[in-house]
């Protein structure tokens, strides 16, 4: 493929594997967490872990933003797009995101209005099409698409556009990783960061992985050798005895990301005071929501939305594999009762969710334990 | 019909960088982009404007988020 071979070469990818043995510390055993969902893809897409030793160990992040959204929330977008008169819009698998009481796909059959989109400024072009009708945008995503929610706003307000609104999923990736690091049953000695995210918000907002928790943190891309490069970067970080932020992903993310895209999301967006998260609970300041200036366009103002927390089937293990406690293969229902096709857990319905990252590219860890032992 | 995730894109939240190539401007204010794929779509560049046709900028969820420098477009 055109502009991408390099940075999948298989030479220079052994030769990299062999620098990452020569800085690991004999005995020692180290978990490093990529926290974002495109990173998850790419590991197991390449086989990056294959060419990592024994020793290090990837632990996969919250970084999927459709996995983290809890059960609740998706039959509040389900409440809203069963009612009268509503066209619903969302990103295409977004309809196959189990609530407690269904999927939206459920809802379309029933007869909701839900359409399939590409961006949210698709969504406002269905909204200028049938002005008689609310048209709702279910917006979900960290820093790397609440930019485009935003833009789409201001362009609805601009052109006073009065039946487009927007249900506010958006989310951002420092909080979690403060819970993360607080959490007493997972202890991490690096961090893979979030390569796209830091084009928007820079590396800054990620120094407090170093100062304050003395773990280092390289910026990633996410083809292979990016991601092993930076696993790399990493070990040597804890061999040199030192601990900072370091970009390895400089090629695409300016260390003080984009100014533009971050005054844009603080003129649209508050944070909300808390904001739940599938597996890890409330996290303070960790989601966004219209504010007041954009009021008129927030679905959670136009429409009541039940706003009542789902607990997870009690099968799922989403929680525990979002906090990677756990491997996806050790879920009890991980590829029998859930599949891509039947997904009981969010973290089997994204591509970018670390069980089917597994299952598609058939990481059946467990089988091939059970064939060695 | 639903569209599924792919193994190169994440459909359920669009949440993937693509490099996109500007080809021209329209008169309201969107960007005609494609991809080293051939695909093409219209693009919000408010965050990276001014762009003129040939400039490389990524694209997540139909916003360009950062200008690529031509060597950056090798992944």
């Amino acid at each position: 493929m055109r502009f991408v071979d390099e940075f999948r070469d298989a030479e220079l990818g052994r030769a990299l594997a062999a620098e990452i043995l020569s800085v690991v510390e004999p005995g020692r055993h180290y978990k490093v967490m990529e926290v974002c969902g495109g990173h998850t893809h790419t590991i197991y897409k390449y086989g990056v872990d294959d060419l990592l030793p024994e020793s290090v160990e990837l632990v996969h992040g919250p970084g999927c933003p459709v996995c983290v959204i809890p059960m609740g929330r998706v039959d509040d977008g389900i409440a809203v797009a069963m009612e009268p008169g509503v066209i619903f819009t969302c990103f295409g698998d977004m309809m196959r995101v189990p609530g407690g009481d269904g999927t939206l796909l459920d809802a379309k059959a029933e007869g909701a209005d839900i359409r399939m989109v590409y961006s949210p400024l698709d969504a406002l072009r269905v909204a200028r099409e049938n002005p008689e009708r609310d048209v709702v945008f279910f917006a979900v995503g960290f820093e790397t698409t609440a930019p485009s929610t935003a833009l789409t706003l201001m362009r609805a307000k601009a052109e006073g556009i009065s039946n487009f609104f927007v249900f506010c999923n958006h989310v951002t990736i420092v909080p979690p990783l403060k819970a993360l690091l607080e959490s007493p049953d997972l202890r991490l000695d690096g961090f893979v960061g979030p390569g796209h995210v830091a084009t928007v918000v820079g590396a800054r907002p990620f120094e407090f992985i170093p100062s304050a928790y003395e773990r280092p943190i390289v910026i990633s891309g996410f083809e292979p050798l990016d991601v092993l490069q930076s696993v790399h970067m990493i070990l040597r970080q804890i061999a040199e005895g030192r601990c900072e932020v370091e970009n390895q992903y400089k090629r695409v993310v300016p260390y003080e990301g984009n100014p533009q895209a971050l005054r844009v999301l603080a003129e649209v967006f508050e944070l909300r005071p808390h904001f739940e998260w599938r597996g890890l609970g409330f996290i303070s300041h960790s989601g966004l929501r219209l504010s007041s200036a954009y009021a008129d366009f927030d679905a959670e103002v136009r429409y009541r939305v039940p706003g009542v927390r789902v607990a997870d089937p009690k099968a799922c293990q989403c929680g525990e594999v979002l906090k990677g406690v756990i491997k996806p293969w050790e879920c009890k229902v991980f590829g029998t009762a859930c599949t891509p096709e039947r997904p009981i857990g969010t973290c089997m319905v994204s591509s970018e969710g670390a069980c089917a990252a597994y299952y598609n590219f058939g990481r059946f860890v467990r089988e091939k334990v059970e064939v060695l032992a | 019909m639903i569209e599924t995730c792919n193994d190169t894109h994440c459909i359920t939240c669009s949440d993937e960088g693509v490099a996109m190539r500007v080809l021209g401007l329209g008169s309201d204010g969107l960007a005609s982009c494609v991809d080293d794929n051939g695909r093409w779509e219209r693009i919000m560049t408010d965050l990276v404007s001014p762009v003129s046709p040939g400039d490389s900028v990524l694209v997540h969820a139909g916003v360009a988020l950062v200008r690529l420098e031509p060597e950056a477009r090798r992944a």
